[in-house]
């Protein structure tokens, strides 16, 4: 169906989605946290909180070994022409397609993880959606950025 | 108009009400919470949050100016951030006078400039006079006359000017916006609102003899009688708040066409006018309400690009209730360049299964769960009965066409929607598969338009995969559908979209 390459995302983003889940899912220890504040440890309400802390350390950990390679592995992204298609998803397989004549404006962005690992995301936004492409490396995010960017200039036609 | 100047003092006013109207969900919900606390005083609460809003109005209006230069709009607004907005007039589209009550109240009029940025809702003059309106009007609007869609109209009642020329004028007849007043979706907001209000005056009921008195009027009833009754009355309350808040809105409801644009007014106290200007039309879709479709109704609804509300969506009704055998009559006079009929395919007999339990699995846990914790009547499995039937309808529903530039979706969550949207209308195309339908051989189709400065999707699930597949190269233009036709002549899942009978041309 497609003629052009797909292209995978560095392996370093595996690294930088590691870190940043397990940073920012350390927030859903709050759940149990609060829960013990509301209504104590004793009796029921322990095994309630000891459950729970449990199975979200679980996620916790799961979302740091297994999501991120799993994410990375899924992640496919091809820029032609005439279109930019987008496969991802661990779970629910997706596949989208832009039109270029479509893509109104696209940036890269940088967090403090991202830059740490020398990494950036592009984000397209057409009128209805913005879509992202996660994690590529800094260079490469900005080859594909003007790539895209001039491509759509090419392509450019009514809203 | 080379110098800066400040609008009509009852901006303030209106403004005031405009925030209300915009925060209505949050300022219930603090209602809602403020009435289980003891020391909240209602009307202090009330009161302060009116003079909070009435002084917030006038720092706005005083703030607020606005010149035209050379054919330049300069707005510039803001209390402590002062927003400087410019507008040339060849930029502008459209621009709405309109009236709201308070305007009316006063002889003032509304200015709604419209342009193809989402910068449009900050645009909007709220109360100037009508002589000013039209000479702003004049202003922005003398050279754009060349370039053919800077055109300006005069509004509603008093303020029309005859100098358009309407190919045609369709209206909504009486009994039409009956049904469509008493068959309306508002109703779940109407119950909220009421429910609302009810928490705030229930503590004064209860203290009256009200509740004796109907306590009286059911002797010997269970309170199961006496809490069916208050809810039979609060949803006879809310149908009656739903129905005439619809019947204003929609009253004296005109469609105008002209080349360029749609013309869409409303409103009985307070008028609206929307005009759409065809190249900003993204897709067009038909609802027929689970109410209204055995009823033999369903409202057109279109999705607009630039042009946002304030909540930023850019759906606009264009036609609230119409017989479904007048329904394809109207879109050929409104529309006459969108295909309307076409051959198109459903999802294959194996998603039957997934659309029941997907529809069935959480109303089925929840029951069940209920009539175990319970002890409920066993009339209670109606429910989940019920919920099959819904699956079955939106498995029987769902369908996907496609021509030469041309795209029909059709879909059911609670109503049936028919989508129209031109292929090169298409922000973006989405295909996902979740690991069942892989299973299957299933997927999910999603496509994008932009709306308002937002975007608005329409879902097709379980369609075949190769199929979907197609629809995705067709819309990189590549196969057509005939094609497809002839890969698969013994195909029984084709069926002819849009299904509603082609009335006789009266």
């Amino acid at each position: 169906m497609k003629k052009t390459p797909f292209h995978k995302l560095t392996p370093r983003a595996i690294r930088v989605w590691q870190l940043g889940n397990a940073v920012g899912n350390l927030f859903f220890f709050g759940i149990p946290l609060v829960y013990t504040g509301v209504f104590g440890m004793s009796g029921f309400h322990f095994w309630v909180v000891a459950g729970s802390t449990t199975v979200i350390f679980i996620l916790w950990l799961l979302s740091i070994v297994l999501f991120p390679y799993l994410s990375w592995k899924r992640w496919r992204y091809s820029v032609d022409s005439n279109e930019i298609d987008l496969k991802r998803g661990v779970l629910v397989h997706t596949r989208t397609l832009i039109p270029l004549s479509r893509v109104q404006h696209v940036d890269t962005r940088q967090g403090p993880f991202l830059r740490w690992y020398k990494l950036a995301t592009v984000t397209i936004s057409t009128a209805a959606t913005t879509h992202e492409i996660p994690a590529l490396d800094e260079v490469i995010a900005d080859r594909v950025r003007n790539k895209i960017s001039t491509y759509a200039r090419l392509a450019e036609e009514d809203v | 108009m080379s110098e800066f100047q400040r609008q009509h003092p009852v901006a303030a006013i209106s403004r005031a009400l405009g925030l209300i109207r915009g925060n209505l969900i949050t300022i219930l919900v603090f209602l809602f919470v403020g009435a289980s606390s003891d020391e909240f005083n209602l009307l202090w609460f009330i009161g302060g949050g009116f003079g909070f809003l009435l002084v917030l109005g006038l720092a706005n209006w005083w703030r607020f100016l606005y010149k035209i230069e050379e054919g330049e709009l300069h707005i510039r607004s803001g209390i402590f951030v002062r927003k400087n907005l410019y507008l040339t007039k060849d930029r502008i589209q459209v621009i709405d006078i309109t009236s709201g009550i308070i305007q009316r109240m006063f002889g003032l009029v509304k200015l709604d400039i419209q342009t193809a940025g989402s910068s449009s809702r900050e645009a909007a003059i709220e109360a100037v006079t009508l002589e000013r309106a039209k000479e702003i009007n004049r202003l922005l609007r003398d050279s754009s006359d060349s370039n053919g869609n800077g055109e300006v109209e005069g509004v509603a009642g008093d303020i029309e000017q005859q100098e358009q020329e309407f190919k045609q004028e369709i209206a909504l007849p009486g009994k039409e916006l009956l049904i469509a007043a008493s068959t309306s979706g508002s109703f779940g907001i109407a119950l909220s609102i009421l429910a609302t209000l009810f928490s705030q005056i229930e503590p004064v009921i209860s203290q009256s003899e009200l509740f004796e008195y109907l306590f009286g009027l059911l002797p010997s009833q269970s309170d199961v009688l006496l809490i069916i009754s208050v809810i039979l009355i609060f949803v006879i309350f809310a149908w009656l708040l739903s129905f005439f808040s619809t019947l204003f809105s929609f009253g004296d409801f005109l469609l105008r066409i002209t080349d360029k644009e749609l013309v869409i007014s409303r409103g009985i106290f307070e008028k609206k006018r929307i005009t759409v200007p065809y190249n900003r039309l993204q897709a067009i879709h038909v609802a027929e309400g689970m109410i209204r479709q055995p009823l033999g109704y369903a409202s057109l609804h279109l999705e607009s690009a630039g042009y946002g509300d304030e909540k930023g969506t850019g759906s606009i009704v264009l036609f609230p209730l119409i017989h479904r055998k007048k329904i394809l009559a109207l879109l050929d006079d409104v529309f006459p360049d969108y295909t309307k009929e076409m051959e198109g395919i459903r999802p294959p007999k194996r998603s039957l299964r997934r659309y029941l339990f997907r529809s069935a699995f959480i109303v089925t846990t929840i029951t069940a769960g209920l009539y175990w914790l319970l002890e409920l009547n066993n009339w209670i499995w109606i429910l989940p009965a019920l919920s099959l039937v819904w699956g079955w309808l939106k498995y029987k529903d769902a369908a996907a066409a496609w021509g030469r530039d041309l795209l029909i979706l059709r879909s059911r969550a609670f109503s049936k929607t028919t989508a129209y949207i031109k292929k090169n209308r298409v922000q973006d195309v989405s295909l996902s598969q979740s690991w069942i339908q892989r299973f299957r051989r299933l997927c999910t189709i999603q496509v994008h338009v932009a709306s308002g400065d937002q975007g608005k999707s329409f879902t097709v699930r379980e369609l075949d995969l190769d199929e979907a597949y197609l629809l995705v190269k067709e819309l990189k233009g590549g196969v057509s559908m005939n094609e497809l036709l002839r890969e698969q002549e013994e195909n029984v899942r084709w069926i002819a979209l849009p299904g509603w009978p082609r009335q006789a041309t009266n």
